[in-house]
């Protein structure tokens, strides 16, 4: 009996030494045998789930996914609506990941770096002509009180507005600089014709 | 087509070809062109469905905005499913369209599509009248799937009594496509077939 468990003993040494040493050898035939033989398997853990190559500028996803910075900001980008996790559909926006700075990295956040984007073509729309008293920093209070205390005036406010081509950006586009100087004349006439139609109203 | 595109579409022709489904013969891919846009993908009925035995092809193209959005499908074998088109083979399959993720692959793709083949959606369908028969005469749905299949996709039960009645109509002078379908639409009624065709 004792003799026999030694020996099964010095067996399960031998091929326990042993095992390694084909574990290595399997492992090295598989990556030969693989198309992408420059990738171990441990390699592959850190493939973009999008591109499916070695993520760069990498971010993980609080559900713990992992891309390339500019692969999951052009998926967030297809659909700015319904922006989920490409792999389990969590939610996930741009602060909703983590970048990962690898030692050799530059310790830069990725997300600051995106791909190249088409320029804006946006143009500032020009606020000269407009003629309203609740100004667009949320003055929306005084604007209401004082609409309903000078009903007149108010609504010869609004329908000025609405016929200047400031409310339109793409009229406002076709404006000379002249147009736009006449403009500016004609509202600082209208402000002070309703002043001293206010002062007016409110002395009489 | 864009880079990211194609190298995604190699790497996982590659994932299908090593993959265990193909071992199994349960799914395939081949290629169509050079340009790696067009692809021809095939998949086994599922076990215990009507489409058991049967190998259905499908026409899979790749847009330049892959993976971000989803690769173009569609039966080219004939199929009687609710939501397949019997006529155009447009597959009704809520990750071809909107529940589409860019982490999704045509392996997955083409498991799905098996999976969809083995649960019909009978309330969200692409061919009404196939729905309607699935919902209402079953059992003349389940024998209809199996004839197609076998005519169509080479399975094995091709229905003795469903091809006589389809000689009936050829020997009328209607062509086989029409009459297999119009049969299968009046759930294999021979008079009221007729009715359709020639009124």
């Amino acid at each position: 009996m004792a003799s026999s468990s030694t020996s099964t003993e010095e067996a399960t040494a031998s091929t326990s030494t042993s095992q390694p040493e084909n574990k290595e050898e399997t492992k090295e035939k598989k990556e030969d045998e693989d198309d992408d033989s420059d990738k171990s398997g441990d390699e592959k853990m850190f493939e973009c789930n999008i591109c499916l190559d070695t993520a760069k500028d990498a971010v993980v996803s609080y559900c713990g996914h992992l891309f390339c910075w500019p692969c999951l900001y052009q998926w967030l980008e297809t659909r700015p609506n319904r922006q989920s996790c490409p792999v389990c559909k969590a939610a996930i926006s741009r602060d909703k990941c983590i970048p990962l700075y690898g030692r050799g990295g530059s310790g830069k956040d990725p997300r600051s770096k995106v791909p190249p984007r088409p320029p804006p073509t946006r143009t500032e729309q020009t606020d000269n002509g407009r003629f309203s008293w609740g100004s667009n920093e949320g003055n929306g209070g005084f604007h209401m009180s004082f609409g309903i205390g000078a009903f007149p005036f108010g609504f010869f406010a609004s329908a000025f507005n609405f016929g200047g081509p400031g409310t339109t950006p793409a009229g406002a586009n076709f404006m000379t600089p002249q147009q736009i100087e006449e403009q500016e004349f004609l509202s600082k006439v209208f402000i002070w014709v309703a002043l001293i139609f206010i002062v007016w109203l409110m002395l009489a | 087509m864009a880079n990211i595109a194609t190298q995604r579409i190699k790497r996982e022709f590659k994932e299908v070809v090593k993959s265990e489904e193909v071992a199994r013969c349960a799914i395939r891919i081949d290629l169509v062109n050079d340009s790696w846009s067009e692809l021809r993908g095939e998949i086994a009925g599922p076990p215990d469905t009507p489409y058991e035995g049967g190998v259905f092809a499908l026409e899979i193209v790749v847009p330049e905005t892959y993976p971000f959005n989803p690769p173009k499908v569609r039966f080219l074998t004939k199929i009687w499913h609710p939501n397949i088109s019997s006529v155009t083979g447009a597959i009704c399959l809520d990750i071809l369209k909107d529940q589409w993720a860019a982490a999704m692959t045509l392996r997955t793709v083409l498991l799905s599509l098996q999976a969809l083949l083995a649960a019909a959606e009978p309330d969200d369908p692409q061919d009404a009248v196939v729905a309607r028969q699935y919902k209402e005469y079953h059992n003349i749905f389940k024998t209809t799937a199996q004839h197609w299949t076998a005519v169509y996709a080479g399975g094995p039960n091709r229905i003795a009594e469903y091809e006589n009645r389809v000689t009936r109509l050829i020997d009328m002078g209607v062509d086989e496509l029409t009459a297999r379908a119009v049969l299968s639409a009046n759930n294999w009624d021979l008079e009221r077939a007729t009715e359709t065709i020639f009124s």
